[in-house]
């Protein structure tokens, strides 16, 4: 198994001030205050914070989804505040994996087409021995030429973790990957993504609001109306759901 | 209920316009033809109520025939004899009459000084008459002075300015007889008007004209002006008591309606024929519309079971959907209308790009118009509805609760395998049988027959539209992940893939159909011309007007030229059908044409009252050499002909053939329709044919052809009809490729998530576009090779039905078949514009936002 490079002492990607307003006048609403926030390449990071607090829109930002009002976001040396639409999708395409929560997979395309779905759009070619082992890891072997309506709840999301993998991003992002499956497809996704950081040294940030989904992560941040408010390192569901209450009293 | 259709309307005005936009086209064909028609029917009664505003009493020889018998176009068939000149003086003699002045009017056609090309000759007439001031009173000199002496002419304004013609210039004037130089005098108008109806006019003074237009101590009318309180009916009494039994006096109100009326039966028929594709536009915008419905019904399911779950009934959701028609129907009716009337100038635009020039006044839009289109495209929307309209009633409440999934498909395979089997079986009985049957309302079981296929195609295309468009789309399968998207996406939902594909299917496949019949015409035209035409030279008029026969007098003449046969057309009747006559000369016809008989002789037609008769038509008729033929003509009346022999399909002369002594006893008009030239042993038929077209040079549109150009001028012909038709037929595609454009927009609409996902996974806009494009091509060649395999069907059947009139070669023209293929598909990247770039624009945020 070849050994992905990790940097410990350079952050994967940062957000510099970012202010994200939407609205005007009396509609604005603010949705990130001027956050500041770095993730270490390597490390699985957790976002919570109550509804409203801005965590899937600092998640868009940070993945190039959208664009903040004010502020930088860094992936890697980038400064994606700079980039043209184009070499945003680009970036996207190259250096950032994705599982959202839902409308992970093209139906149209087979599970194995799904997973190599970045690099064929890319035009570049899969490395048959990373493929077969990242399938293999989310045991979906037999399962490659099943088209999304065929397969359970669980195995789409394990699709969609294989296809964000399979391009060796500089990170993935997580947007409550597990908030439609039940709880044993949801645990085996996050071993799934756990072993990726342990095993392989992926970044990756997970959006959730389940305690025992940001107990898989290195490290949980905090947010409450648009700023981080705490931080906490190798958490357990209780720590969370303790801090999460304090948080909110 | 009705608010919440209204307020859902609203809410998609694109999505209405877009809709409505093939009713639009549609209704804007059915209008735009009507309102056509209605501007040259207008244009005509002007122009006859304008001519008839000299004289209140006409006098003219009795025609045999009505106005309505003589038949579309008049072909000669509605001649009167001349009148003596001698009864102008009797009829001034008549109590009442104020003036009585003779006219004569015939064929004159102006050379233009210029290019020494004969001026206009297709559609409206090219004529010469007399300075006839009772007559012509609405005849205003614009410049110049009215003719006087043997030399002078006065020429119509319009003709005048189009071709730079000045009073003092000389100008060659073409007759039956021989041409003659004058130099023009002036320069007349019409009111208003520089010329009738888009007719040239040339005026001579009376001696002139009786002379140049074969008329010298005759008149074709006179002309009465009825004095101060003497009514015309009054007048006309009068006048008929002194006439002469063949002779008739008429009000000149009903010279003008009579000569209207038989204009407007022409341009009836005009008119069916712009209406006949102008319903198929329609037909095509019904598959459009219920397609579209279809799909707007499918993506609504979940907001119609809420309704449904809130308490609507079933009969309260169909209304709203046929409701939601109806406004689309009316709305895209009346723009409809409005294109009508640009539509009416683009159809007389392409008419006159084909070389038929229409007359024109100001646009007419009647009442009548309105009615049709309102009605016709409100009621082809709000049928084409009810189907979805169903289905949407169907609707179970508890689906409010479930995701929607694409295209769940509702109705059993089974069910519409024999539903779509049973059309499509009748349709092909139908057609088959109007086609060989030998019906009378042929026409209405053919055209019944196709509409029929059509929909039982489309209905069974759902079975093989998913392998199909898969076996399209398999050679760009290489071609990125966007082509393989793009096909995926194009063989997902085979319903929609398939109706949308048919509605280009039915315009491709009558493309196709007109284009193997006009290639099965030629080669067979080609195959009776190379067996039966013996003629070295073939001398014609560009568009095959007639010409003097003073042409064949002059080439005859010509060194190294043996035989000249000329050929004559015209119109007579026959059991009361009119056909057509040709008159030759016997001992020339055999040099020319190798005519087989079955029984009688050629020499037969020695009788001035014999006649050679097709062998299918005396077949038909039951006739034998020695029956008479009960033919009647319009200056003489019934005048039996005896068949003298029977002779088999020639290619150049058609079902009736008599002499040419005997043509010029039956019809006044002796002009030649082509003459047929061939070259003495020895003679370089290079010389001579440089010999003929010196001599025929100064008539301006004589063409002289050896066999193979003739053969390629008549190809020309056929291939310039395919182009009429292929034009109109233009309408329907671009209806079909609004429906292409109109589902891929729906359906990106619901695809939104899947796009956003793509988009966020790093696809390009460029790569979105391309996959939408790729889906758009796919459909489109899916609804061409669908409408190909038709159109040959069609195409097939349609020549095994006239082979036996002179079509007995099949051609299939594969490689233009090909190359609408290739257009279809441009047509298809085209069609995806406007939703490529929709999808390419989608915001990847909204998109893969959770609902």
């Amino acid at each position: 198994m070849e050994a992905v490079p990790t940097r410990p002492d350079t952050a994967a990607a940062r957000a510099v001030d970012l202010r994200k307003v939407y609205g005007e006048g009396d509609a604005e609403v603010v949705a990130l205050a001027g956050l500041t926030l770095e993730l270490a390449a390597g490390e699985f990071t957790g976002i919570m914070g109550p509804s409203g607090s801005g965590k899937s829109t600092l998640l868009h930002c940070l993945a190039g989804l959208d664009t903040p009002t004010t502020g930088k976001v860094y992936i890697g040396d980038v400064d994606l505040t700079e980039l043209s639409e184009k070499k945003m999708t680009e970036l996207r395409r190259d250096k950032v994996g994705f599982v959202f929560q839902t409308f992970n997979l093209v139906p149209t395309l087979t599970a194995r087409e799904n997973i190599t779905l970045p690099l064929d759009i890319a035009g570049r070619d899969v490395d048959r021995a990373w493929f077969d082992q990242v399938v293999a890891t989310v045991g979906l072997a037999d399962r490659l030429t099943h088209r999304p309506g065929e397969l359970s709840g669980g195995q789409q999301q394990r699709v969609a973790g294989a296809r964000a993998l399979v391009s060796r991003p500089e990170i993935v992002f997580a947007d409550e990957p597990t908030g439609n499956l039940d709880s044993r497809s949801g645990h085996e996704l996050l071993a799934f993504l756990r072993s990726a950081v342990t095993d392989h040294g992926q970044t990756i940030v997970m959006v959730t609001h389940d305690a025992n989904a940001a107990s898989f992560a290195d490290r949980v941040v905090f947010l409450a109306d648009g700023a981080v408010v705490d931080e906490m390192r190798a958490p357990t569901t209780d720590s969370v759901l303790d801090r999460l209450k304090s948080l909110e009293s | 209920m009705l608010r919440t259709t209204l307020k859902d309307l609203m809410a998609r005005k694109r999505r209405l316009i877009r809709t409505a936009l093939s009713i639009v086209l549609g209704v804007g064909f059915v209008a735009g033809t009507f309102v056509l028609t209605d501007t040259m029917n207008e244009a005509f009664d002007d122009l006859f109520t304008q001519v008839a505003s000299g004289s209140d009493v006409i006098v003219r020889s009795v025609s045999a025939f009505d106005a309505s018998e003589a038949g579309p176009g008049g072909g000669g068939g509605a001649e009167r004899s001349p009148v003596p000149e001698d009864l102008v003086a009797t009829v001034e003699a008549v109590p009442g009459v104020a003036a009585a002045e003779g006219g004569v009017g015939g064929y004159a056609q102006m050379v233009d000084p210029a290019t020494g090309e004969a001026i206009g000759g297709v559609g409206p007439p090219t004529l010469g008459t007399n300075w006839n001031v009772v007559a012509n009173a609405s005849l205003e000199l614009r410049s110049g002075s009215a003719p006087t002496g043997a030399d002078d002419v006065v020429v119509d304004a319009a003709t005048a300015k189009e071709h730079d013609l000045s009073v003092g210039q000389r100008i060659r004037i073409l007759f039956q007889g021989p041409p003659g130089e004058f130099t023009i005098s002036g320069v007349v108008g019409f009111g208003n008007a520089d010329n009738l109806a888009g007719a040239t006019l040339v005026l001579f003074d009376t001696p002139t004209a009786q002379r140049v237009l074969d008329r010298e101590g005759e008149f074709d009318e006179i002309d009465v002006v009825a004095e101060p309180g003497v009514s015309e009916v009054e007048l006309r009494n009068r006048i008929q008591q002194v006439l002469p039994d063949d002779v008739e006096a008429v009000t000149s109100a009903a010279v003008a309606d009579e000569q209207s009326q038989q204009l407007k039966e022409a341009l009836g028929f005009f008119r069916t024929t712009l209406l006949v594709f102008a319903f198929i536009a329609l037909f095509v915008g019904a598959f459009v519309i219920f397609n579209t419905f279809s799909i707007i019904v499918a993506q609504r399911t979940r907001e119609l079971a809420l309704l449904r779950a809130l308490g609507a009934s079933s009969g309260q959701v169909l209304s709203s959907v046929v409701l939601e028609a109806l406004i689309v129907g009316l709305v895209g009716s009346i723009l409809g209308i409005v294109a009508g009337l640009g539509i009416a100038v683009l159809l007389q635009g392409l008419l006159a790009a084909f070389g038929i020039d229409l007359p024109s006044t100001s646009t007419q839009l009647e009442p009548r118009t309105i009615v049709v289109a309102l009605l016709v495209g409100t009621v082809v929307t709000v049928v084409s509805s009810i189907l979805p309209a169903r289905r949407a009633s169907r609707v179970a409440p508890l689906q409010a609760m479930r995701t929607s999934q694409e295209g769940a498909a509702d109705g059993s395979l089974h069910r519409r395998l024999i539903a779509g089997g049973v059309v499509l079986g009748l349709g092909i009985a139908s057609l088959l049988y109007g086609l060989f049957g030998n019906q009378s309302n042929a026409g209405a079981l053919i055209g019944l027959g196709a509409a029929a296929t059509f929909i039982g195609v489309s209905m069974l295309a759902p079975l093989v539209a998913r392998r199909l468009a898969g076996a399209i789309g398999a050679p760009i399968r290489g071609l990125g992940v966007q082509a393989r998207l793009g096909r995926e996406n194009a063989m997902r939902n085979p319903r929609r893939t398939s109706s949308t594909a048919s509605a280009l299917m039915i315009g491709l496949g009558l493309v196709a159909m007109v284009a193997i019949l006009s290639a099965s015409l030629k080669a067979s035209f080609d195959a009776a011309l190379a067996e039966t035409l013996k003629a070295d030279f073939i001398l014609s008029t560009s568009s095959f007007t007639p010409f003097s026969p003073d042409v064949a007098e002059q080439v005859a003449g010509v060194d190294g030229v043996q035989t000249v046969a000329q050929f004559r057309q015209g119109g007579f009747r026959v059991n009361d059908q009119t056909s057509f006559l040709t008159g030759t000369d016997p001992a020339t016809l055999g040099a020319v044409t190798s005519i087989d008989l079955t029984s009688g002789s050629v020499d037969s037609l020695a009788d001035d009252h014999t006649v050679l008769v097709h062998d299918l038509v005396a077949e038909d008729n039951g006739w034998t050499v020695g029956d008479e033929v009960p033919a009647s003509f319009s200056t003489i009346g019934d005048t039996p002909l005896v068949v003298g022999g029977i002779f088999t399909e020639n290619g150049v002369v058609g079902d009736y053939v008599v002499s040419l002594d005997a043509y010029e006893g039956f019809f006044t008009q002796q002009l030649d329709s082509f003459a047929m030239v061939t070259v003495a042993d020895g003679a370089d038929p290079a010389a001579v044919q440089r010999g003929i077209e010196a001599v025929t040079e100064p008539f301006g549109n004589i063409e002289v052809q050896d066999q193979a150009a003739f053969r390629e001028k008549q190809a020309g012909f056929i291939n310039q009809l395919l182009g009429l038709v292929t034009a109109l037929l233009f309408m329907a595609i671009l209806i079909a490729l609004f429906g292409i454009m109109n589902t891929l927009s729906l359906s990106i609409l619901e695809r939104t998530h899947e796009l956003g996902l793509l988009r966020a996974v790093g696809m390009s806009r460029r790569q979105v576009k391309r996959m939408v494009r790729w889906e758009s091509v796919i459909i489109a060649i899916l609804g061409a090779v669908l409408g190909l395999a038709i159109g040959i069907f069609f195409g097939w059947s349609l020549q095994q039905a006239i082979a036996n009139e002179g079509v007995t070669e099949l051609r299939i023209p594969a490689g233009q078949l090909v190359i609408y293929l290739v257009i279809a598909g441009l047509a298809g990247v085209l069609a995806a514009i406007p939703p490529a770039r929709r999808a390419a624009r989608l915001n990847v945020l909204e998109a893969i936002a959770y609902e």
